[in-house]
């Protein structure tokens, strides 16, 4: 079941951007904590996103804060999509921009009230467009 | 790279088993990837914060962190990380730490491309004895 939400005008808003060093430590933490090799010369895939949101120029409590939610609002991942035009690689600089491209409110019978806000971040490097992340999340709305 | 399991493009059909991984989540590694992504989410690190939400006290784990498991499993078989196109997946429920889950995969199509062989999968992520947690499909080159 679908409502009206109040956000419709986030849609279209760009993340302020910024960059993304893909640094050999970065690199080797992520791999460690998935259980990986570290000593891959590769980056893994991962990485994509994680650089788009953490050089997209936004704190995770400003995003949930454009949308009046906070992290104690628990909320939660509900799809993802990425597409890598080209490897990823070791010491690149990535320059990230990205935007808000839907809000969707829902009612659940279990989960109830909630928006789902989906946001698609660019990775560039030399001119080139590396990858593009999609994700969506989800905003529990116990009050609602 | 070390540890790929990697793959005979010739072998490949409509059909082949993509070899799973199996693994148990450790939630120190949940830690590193809090630090990593700046994550203020306590849920995957902080134990009284989930009992205050009502939830069992085992900490719930990053979303990156299982999709990672699907993407480590596909680059293995395939035979680097540099071979991964695209992933799309949907995150249907939550791993808790200790959990032992298992990243599946089948061939659904084999492509001709510019880039190479690529063969489309569908894959999932699931807790062993548990629910299916990730759902989705990713397309990876098997032969350049």
């Amino acid at each position: 079941m679908s409502e009206p939400d109040g956000y419709a005008d986030r849609v279209g808003r760009e993340f302020p951007g910024g960059e993304y060093t893909l640094a050999p430590w970065r690199a080797w933490l992520t791999a460690d904590a998935l259980l990986d090799d570290p000593y891959d010369e590769v980056p893994h895939p991962v990485l994509a996103w994680m650089a788009g949101v953490s050089g997209w120029g936004l704190t995770w409590d400003e995003f949930f804060a454009w949308f009046d939610a906070t992290a104690d609002d628990g909320p939660m991942f509900g799809e993802h999509r990425t597409t890598l035009y080209r490897p990823l690689r070791m010491g690149a600089t990535y320059r990230v921009s990205g935007r808000v491209v839907s809000v969707e409110r829902k009612v659940g019978r279990k989960a109830g009230t909630m928006d789902i806000v989906g946001y698609e971040l660019d990775l560039h490097v030399a001119g080139d467009h590396v990858a593009r992340c999609f994700n969506s999340i989800i905003f529990p709305r116990r009050s609602a | 790279m070390s540890q790929h399991i990697s793959t005979q493009a010739r072998d490949v059909q409509v059909g082949t088993e993509i070899p799973p991984l199996e693994l148990t989540v450790d939630p120190e590694k949940m830690k590193v990837m809090t630090a990593l992504l700046a994550d203020p989410n306590p849920i995957h690190f902080d134990p009284r914060a989930l009992a205050a939400l009502g939830m069992p006290e085992r900490t719930v784990n990053q979303g990156p962190l299982n999709m990672g498991y699907l993407q480590t499993m596909l680059a293995r078989w395939a035979g680097g990380r540099d071979r991964l196109l695209s992933f799309q997946v949907r995150f249907r429920g939550n791993v808790l730490a200790g959990d032992r889950v298992r990243a599946q995969g089948t061939v659904t199509a084999i492509e001709d491309t510019e880039r190479g062989r690529v063969a489309t999968c569908d894959i999932s992520l699931v807790v062993v004895g548990g629910a299916e947690v990730l759902t989705g499909t990713a397309d990876v080159i098997i032969e350049e």
